[in-house]
């Protein structure tokens, strides 16, 4: 019968159309034989957590208001971001074995950072920057794990995500990455050793892009408008362009951006405000040579308007 | 004196020590104006830290009474009523918590006071005492001021 013809035809397309929507969307990630030989390194891990500022998500709340001083490092998670997709709930990343990620391998917290994939093979929703820590150096990031392994365990297991459909589906997550998940450098190339150096403290680590770049609707970075400034995602106002060609800080020299990541004073001796505040602190807690470094590579971008 | 007049003097009084217009004319305006000074007094010590510019006791000195005339007037800038309007930065916060903000003032003067005292001479004496004074911009406002970008 043409008719149970047509509709095997049918089954068949549509079985066709699942299996590649299911295999477009799968999880990639890095085995462990691919990480590279590397020891890792507590103390060059800290720097990489003030950098990446991965307190001013995780740390519990204190009161209601985000941590303070030594409250930092404990990392129990509990925030909630009130975006237009739901409400995120940022999870406890201690060391504590059942609630936080204590017994995590390196390679799951690889894969977790570099890759936006849970130990079980679950996609992160980009809330958790790892478009950008998926530039860092891989040793970095094993530098990171040590690190968050030396700090104290924290109990308590923080509430799933609540999210409205289509977000709700975790795996539509596979499809997003496979136009938004780039581990390509952004900027042209750095002339210089500092230049690079601030490279990977911004494009990765530091995740400047994730507020000073505007997205597209479907919230990938639009990469020709790189720190140009955005919409404020937390709110009223803008976040600043802070390429050369951008009103905000264009007239700053690369010793007054340094100066200002170290001690929060603009050159006209105004305030850091805002979301800043907490990036400012966290970046204050890094060497001189790095703040410099992150100076000259904002200094050598492309001049964008 | 009539009836009338000696009515609409006390009146007059009673509003002039009452409604805003006793903080100034227009406190958003004033209080501006005074944090525009600060920052300005506050430009040429950076500088010299930052070592852009020579070092100088008598500009340190005078920036440091410019601080200590406007931790003197700022907390009265605030009056009910002048919570919006022109653009203000300042916080609902300073109103909601009316003891952290005299607190965070308070610092502020104790700072420039204690700076005021220390009459650096040079470079090196001026690090420590202006470091605590502007520990005390940022920390009010860090809690008390608004800033969109």
């Amino acid at each position: 019968m043409p008719g149970s013809r047509i509709l095997r035809a049918l089954v068949a397309l549509i079985a066709v159309a699942f299996t590649a929507g299911w295999w477009l969307t799968r999880p990639l990630t890095i085995a462990p034989e691919d990480l590279p030989a590397h020891e890792p390194d507590s103390l060059a891990g800290e720097r990489i957590f003030w950098a990446g500022g991965c307190a001013s998500c995780h740390a519990s709340p204190v009161d209601g208001k985000r941590a303070k001083g030594d409250d930092k490092l404990l990392l129990g998670g509990g925030l909630e971001l009130d975006t237009p997709y739901g409400v995120f709930r940022v999870p406890n990343i201690s060391s504590h074995p059942e609630d936080g990620i204590g017994t995590w391998a390196l390679v799951d917290f690889v894969n977790a950072m570099q890759r936006g994939v849970s130990p079980d093979g679950l996609h992160y929703y980009p809330s958790f920057p790892y478009t950008s820590y998926a530039r860092m150096p891989v040793a970095d990031v094993m530098d990171l794990k040590a690190f968050l392994d030396s700090l104290p365990p924290v109990a308590g297991r923080v509430a799933p995500h609540s999210l409205g459909f289509p977000w709700s589906v975790r795996r539509g997550i596979g499809a997003w990455k496979r136009k938004y998940l780039d581990v390509a450098p952004i900027a042209p190339d750095g002339s210089s050793e500092l230049v690079e150096r601030g490279r990977q403290l911004v494009e990765g680590a530091g995740h400047c892009g994730e507020c000073h770049t505007p997205r597209d609707r479907f919230g990938g970075l639009l990469r020709d408008r790189w720190l140009a400034g955005a919409q404020n995602p937390e709110g009223k106002g803008r976040v600043p362009n802070i390429t050369p060609g951008g009103k905000n800080i264009s007239g700053w020299s690369a010793a007054d951006i340094a100066y200002y990541l170290e001690s929060g004073f603009t050159p006209e001796f105004d305030t850091v405000g805002g979301s800043m505040v907490a990036v400012q602190e966290n970046l204050s807690k890094l060497s001189g040579e790095d703040r410099e470094a992150i100076a000259a590579y904002l200094k050598a971008l492309p001049a964008l308007e | 004196m009539s009836n009338m007049k000696s009515r609409s003097l006390l009146v007059a009084i009673a509003m002039a020590f009452t409604s805003p217009l006793f903080a100034g004319d227009d406190p958003v305006h004033e209080r501006h104006e005074l944090m525009e000074g600060v920052g300005d007094a506050a430009k040429p010590i950076g500088q010299m830290l930052k070592g852009e510019r020579d070092f100088d006791a008598g500009v340190v000195m005078a920036s440091f009474e410019t601080f200590d005339d406007a931790s003197a007037k700022f907390g009265g800038l605030f009056p009910p009523g002048s919570e919006t309007g022109e653009g203000t930065e300042a916080a609902p916060a300073i109103w909601e918590d009316r003891d952290g903000f005299e607190q965070a003032l308070a610092t502020w003067a104790d700072a420039v006071d204690a700076a005021i005292a220390a009459q650096p001479q040079t470079l090196e004496a001026t690090k420590p005492v202006a470091g605590e004074i502007f520990k005390a911009c940022k920390g009010c406002h860090d809690s008390y001021r608004i800033k969109d970008e």
